[in-house]
């Protein structure tokens, strides 16, 4: 990594250099005097050692990069009894199926884990926009988490994030893997 | 040819510089009628130091891809009875070029020694036998590519007055690693370099209009929060992390705001911020989804998706909010408005199956499809206006692409590795 940031530092940094005057050298135009070339050019050219300081700084002051976050998955870390619910293309309304089955999630969460705090994971399948579907994955999980708190969840219980269609179930690019992917998943994280 | 068109094409060439300097805008170098300029690559010639096959390769294949892609020219090989020769006025022969039908003529040479390079680029109007250009580079081999870039835009800003943005950098999202992370890359697809490592998912590339800056939204904290990253550093800072979703960030023309949904009030609206993520300003207020802001060039509209009408539909506000008007009105699913530069088109995407690339005046008028095949998303002008990076699915998998404002010329240029699409072209350093 620290070579290819170098890299990646030294080509931008010359890259400057060379767009910027310092390289750069007007040739006259040549009707009579092909000599303009032909002498060896009058600036001489940077270094190519004036930009290495700033390489040298680069990788000390990378500190980000360094430190890479291991994002944890958390719908495979914890496995739960709670079940996920389904959409309609571009829809967040719960049909009585997914309220059924949220009515099951909500008994869950009240009587078996009266302790847990649960994160509800918005989902979308890959035909709309994935800008637009993150913010319709976000709706998904608003929609079973004000259900959720009318069956007596407290919503202080419940956090929400949309992953829009980023993480599709099925990888698939079919009705059946769309409809799959459309979905809220209930994930404890304690 | 005949001596006639020769006449007035040599014309043509010695005013088309003036001319277009004299007015300020877009005007591309075509000759009248249906004849388009002819510019031939010659091949690059060696003047000092060791042979590079390498070199030449390079040189060629850049000015190639650029010049193709440039439009006002028919690229042309050189033809037979014009090799072996120099690249200075008087060391060679305008003869064959000009019966060849070539009107512009590109001629190099290069002087390896160890890990250095100079090249030296001409160019030529033919039929004038005259020179117009004339350009030297230095730097290491590994800048080659760079100097011929420049070089392209150096011959586009001599015949139309603009410079063209082969110099600049395209940042793109792709998940070859198995996660999605940031990429940089030149414009045409080489010198791939990997931005992010966080192995979490990040989206929605947006430099800034120094070019020096990057935001984009990461899930690195476990939630899709907005970054900037400066990308000589590598630094980040975490600039926006309200409760919910911080996302498709844009930086307006003055670098000063970055205007991006946030869902921190209860579902997805559009603010500004400050660059340092302070002094937040919201700009939309309703029970739908708002995303996606572009600003236009000026700085003073705001172009967005909502479906505050049941689809999503391309608007465009005033700065501050006020002024809503809807733009698309064909299509139901309407998303993605990028502005030009130059402030006269705005592209966006229409879902009509997949999806597919329109461009359309901020009245509404000239709604124009620029794409056709596969499904193609994330368009984003070039710098200079005369250009559009995008991604498609046409050949497989999701590919960078670039085209011709109007649709022409749509070249893929990322490797076909996993999914890379979010494309964006910076300005110019």
């Amino acid at each position: 990594m620290r070579t290819a940031t170098l890299g990646f530092v030294a080509l931008l940094s010359l890259g400057l250099v060379t767009a910027g005057c310092a390289k750069k050298e007007m040739v006259k135009p040549d009707d009579s005097s092909a000599s303009a070339v032909t002498t060896p050019p009058p600036a001489p050219t940077p270094p190519p050692a004036k930009t290495e300081p700033i390489a040298t700084q680069t990788i000390t002051q990378a500190p980000v990069t360094t430190a890479p976050v291991q994002e944890t998955a958390t719908t495979e870390a914890a496995p739960t009894l709670l079940e996920r619910i389904f959409f309609d293309f571009d829809a967040f309304v719960l049909s009585q199926t997914a309220r059924d089955t949220l009515s099951r999630n909500a008994e869950y969460l009240l009587k078996k884990q009266p302790g847990v705090k649960v994160q509800l994971e918005g989902h979308c399948d890959e035909r709309g926009s994935d800008e637009y579907n993150l913010s319709l994955g976000e709706k998904r999980a608003k929609a079973a988490r004000d259900y959720l708190v009318t069956l007596g969840v407290q919503a202080e219980r419940i956090s929400l994030i949309s992953y829009g269609e980023e993480k599709p179930l099925d990888p698939g690019h079919t009705d059946e893997a769309w409809a799959k992917n459309r979905r809220v998943e209930f994930v404890i994280v304690k | 040819m005949k001596r006639s068109s020769c006449i007035f094409i040599a014309l043509a060439l010695m005013l088309i510089p003036s001319l277009l300097r004299s007015q300020e805008g877009y005007r591309e170098v075509t000759a009248s009628g249906t004849h388009q300029l002819t510019l031939a690559i010659d091949v690059p010639r060696r003047l000092g130091g060791n042979d590079s096959a390498q070199v030449i390769r390079d040189t060629a294949e850049v000015l190639q891809f650029d010049m193709t892609l440039a439009g006002p020219f028919t690229v042309a090989a050189p033809p037979a009875a014009a090799t072996a020769s120099g690249i200075r006025t008087g060391e060679f022969d305008f003869a064959p070029w000009r019966s060849a039908g070539v009107d512009l003529l590109v001629k190099s040479g290069y002087t390896v020694s160890g890990d250095n390079v100079t090249v030296e680029f001409r160019l030529y109007n033919v039929n004038q036998a005259r020179e117009l250009l004339a350009k030297r580079y230095s730097g290491r081999q590994s800048d080659l590519r760079r100097m011929a870039h420049t070089f392209s835009d150096d011959i586009m800003e001599n015949l139309t007055g603009q410079r063209s943005p082969f110099t600049g950098k395209i940042a793109f999202v792709s998940n070859r690693t198995g996660n999605k992370e940031l990429f940089l890359m030149d414009y045409d697809g080489h010198n791939v370099q990997q931005l992010t490592k966080n192995r979490s998912i990040n989206l929605n590339p947006d430099f800034s209009p120094t070019g020096r800056e990057i935001i984009f939204t990461s899930y690195r904290q476990k939630n899709p929060d907005l970054y900037r990253r400066e990308l000589f550093t590598g630094a980040e800072a975490r600039v926006s992390s309200q409760k919910g979703i911080n996302a498709t960030g844009s930086w307006s023309p003055d670098g000063k705001r970055i205007a991006l949904t946030l869902s921190k009030d209860g579902n997805s609206e559009i603010y500004t911020i400050s660059r340092d993520g302070r002094d937040t300003q919201r700009l939309t207020n309703n029970s739908a989804i708002d995303v996606s802001p572009a600003w236009s060039p000026d700085g003073r509209q705001i172009a967005f998706v909502s479906d505050r009408l049941g689809k999503p539909q391309v608007f465009i506000m005033n700065a501050d909010g006020s002024g809503v008007r809807r733009l698309t009105t064909s299509g139901s699913y309407n998303v993605s408005p990028r502005w030009s530069p130059k402030g006269d088109r705005i592209v966006y995407c229409r879902q009509e199956g997949g999806f597919q690339i329109y461009a359309i005046n901020p009245d509404g008028s000239n709604d124009t499809r620029l794409t056709t095949s596969g499904s193609n998303e994330h368009p984003r002008w070039a710098p200079d206006g005369r250009f559009i990076t995008f991604s498609s699915t046409r050949d497989g998998g999701e590919s960078v692409y670039v085209m011709r404002a109007d649709g022409s010329g749509q070249t893929r240029i990322s490797e076909g590795k996993g999914k890379n699409s979010h494309p964006t072209w910076s300005p110019r350093w």
